[in-house]
């Protein structure tokens, strides 16, 4: 399962983006943007389990204005319970 | 010999006065036993609580019908040479507060003064990222508008429901809940009284949100 983040140009925007595609049945969630991609502060959505073929989900991301959509990898670190995340923009 | 015994009836009080009154009691002293009644779940749990603080040992807990019966044992005073205990006094149980670690208090549904919209949609990010965060605080202590945060239908629960589920204690005023008639709705961790809340506040490290 893939999870996905949407990136937005403005926090207003992402919090609309949140409304829309709440009310369509989309549980997205609204997170501030991870520091590997941006370091200014700012609010984004993550889509937790997008589906193993997540092209109609990355394509109505898209359809609510973000900017970027990313795909998210979650690494275990060795030591403990805790995850690192990569992100990957996709094109 | 038989043992003296005292009974607060705190049944009807509204909280925090069954903890008042046991406090009251308990300084007055005179008495081997003090015997508490309190009609109120809460009210059982806070003074059960606050007898930990006060190094008292909890003998029992009796449930009858809608009111609980709570026997407690004083910690036993240093002994002087005016006084002779025929029988060594009982070791109180030992209730060490859980001030360890960082305690994060917040008082609103949202962050800072300004944008209602905006002072939300920061609480909800710094709730998130605390789920996040390596070392996450040992509780979240909730008063005044941020006891919003833990009820049925905030956007923040789901926050404090992970941070609850990683240890972190979440703590919300019962005066507060009580003042916003949400008592029924909290949905993460549990209720306190103002003896708890200061009491951790005093201790450790605290970050006011």
């Amino acid at each position: 399962m893939t999870d996905l983040l949407a990136t937005f140009r403005t926090s207003h925007e992402a919090l609309r983006a949140e409304q829309t595609l709440k009310g369509g049945g989309l549980a997205v969630e609204l997170i501030p943007v991870p520091r590997q991609i941006r370091g200014d502060c700012g609010f984004c959505l993550l889509l937790e389990a997008a589906g193993a073929v997540p092209e109609e989900r990355i394509a109505r991301l898209r359809a609510c204005g973000a900017q970027d959509v990313w795909r998210v990898t979650a690494i275990p670190f060795p030591t403990s319970s805790r995850k690192e995340k990569s992100y990957e923009r996709i094109p | 010999m038989s043992e003296s015994r005292r009974t607060v009836d705190a049944r009807g009080q509204a909280c925090p006065q069954p903890v008042i009154l046991t406090r009251k009691a308990l300084a007055e002293g005179g008495f081997d036993l003090l015997e508490v009644l309190v009609d109120d779940a809460s009210s059982r749990e806070n003074v059960v609580r606050f007898a930990g603080y006060a190094s008292c040992v909890v003998e029992e807990v009796l449930e009858e019908g809608a009111v609980s019966r709570i026997l407690l044992r004083p910690a036993p005073a240093a002994p002087t040479s005016a006084r002779v205990f025929a029988a060594p006094a009982p070791a109180p149980v030992p209730v060490v507060p859980a001030a360890a670690g960082t305690t994060v208090l917040i008082t609103a549904a949202g962050i800072g003064a300004g944008d209602e919209q905006l002072g939300a949609l920061l609480m909800r990010g710094f709730l998130y990222t605390l789920t996040e965060a390596e070392e996450a605080p040992a509780r979240i202590i909730l008063m005044n508008g941020g006891v919003r945060l833990a009820v049925t239908g905030s956007d923040s629960l789901v926050n404090l429901l992970r941070l609850a589920e990683r240890g972190v204690e979440i703590l919300a005023c019962g005066t507060c809940l009580e003042f916003y008639q949400l008592k029924e709705a909290l949905a993460v961790g549990r209720v306190t009284n103002m003896y708890e809340i200061a009491g951790l506040l005093l201790q450790g490290r605290t970050i006011s949100v």
